[in-house]
């Protein structure tokens, strides 16, 4: 295992650990996540949608970035997520809403909101750094496969 | 080569499901399992949290507290809020031309 290999999965590993933290702490927590959401500056009705597909969401990213095929896809999904999250933290921060909701409530939850933003633009750089050192076995594998049918 | 692969996706496993065990909240440790109420001179029930109130910040009043014994204690912070909500310290705009 070469040291590009072992920062790559050491990526994928933090990565995982915060999604699946994330989640599993919702699931366990349901009824505070969803007075949580309710308490964010947008519409309650979204929060129904919101509490079931943002859990489900990371599950998924951790899970594609478990599996070498699909941790591309992972590292894209686990930057848009993250990316969405940052805007949103940032827009609290630039006083965009009317109000800015308490960070209330697992360890992350106790997180100000500037931190909360430092912490999502570390993780943010992180699925950068993951996204360009896949694409280099992402595209060998391409190139080996195309390879194999001639 | 696999081997360590395996032991790092096997560790950020455990670590999350077991982390995220080990920092719920138990029922009896969680403030706001608790039945929220808000002082006005005195303590009134709160509501559900952000369909009868919000709690806004940056502040560090109490927004509600919550009932030990007969003793009530600071649960969540911030200024508790029904309608109209604003944030105390809005951000300068710029002006229009």
């Amino acid at each position: 295992m070469n040291k590009r290999q072992v920062v790559l999965e050491s990526i994928s590993a933090l990565l995982i650990m915060l999604f699946l933290y994330a989640s599993i702490s919702k699931f366990l927590d349901f009824n505070r996540f969803i007075g949580e959401m309710n308490n964010q500056p947008f519409p309650n009705s979204w929060t129904p949608f919101l509490v079931w597909t943002v859990p489900s969401l990371e599950i998924a990213i951790s899970l594609a970035l478990i599996f070498e095929r699909t941790r591309m896809v992972g590292f894209i999904a686990s930057l848009i997520l993250m990316t969405l999250f940052t805007i949103y933290t940032a827009a609290i921060l630039l006083h965009f809403f009317a109000y800015v909701p308490c960070s209330c409530g697992g360890v992350i939850r106790k997180l100000s909101w500037p931190q909360h933003l430092v912490f999502n633009l570390f993780f943010v750089a992180l699925s950068v750094m993951g996204i360009i050192l896949q694409r280099r076995s992402f595209f060998k594998s391409i190139i080996i496969t195309k390879n194999s049918f001639v | 080569m696999k081997k360590i692969k395996l032991i790092i996706m096997t560790l950020a496993i455990a670590f999350s499901i077991g982390g995220a065990f080990a920092t719920a909240p138990r029922q009896s440790q969680d403030c706001q399992a608790a039945t929220q109420y808000y002082y006005n001179g005195n303590y009134v029930l709160a509501g559900r949290l952000g369909i009868d109130y919000i709690c806004v910040t940056p502040s560090s009043a109490v927004c509600t507290y919550y009932k030990v014994g007969s003793t009530y204690t600071p649960c969540m912070w911030g200024n508790y809020c029904t309608s109209n909500c604003r944030t105390s310290t809005p951000a300068p705009k710029k002006a229009k031309n």
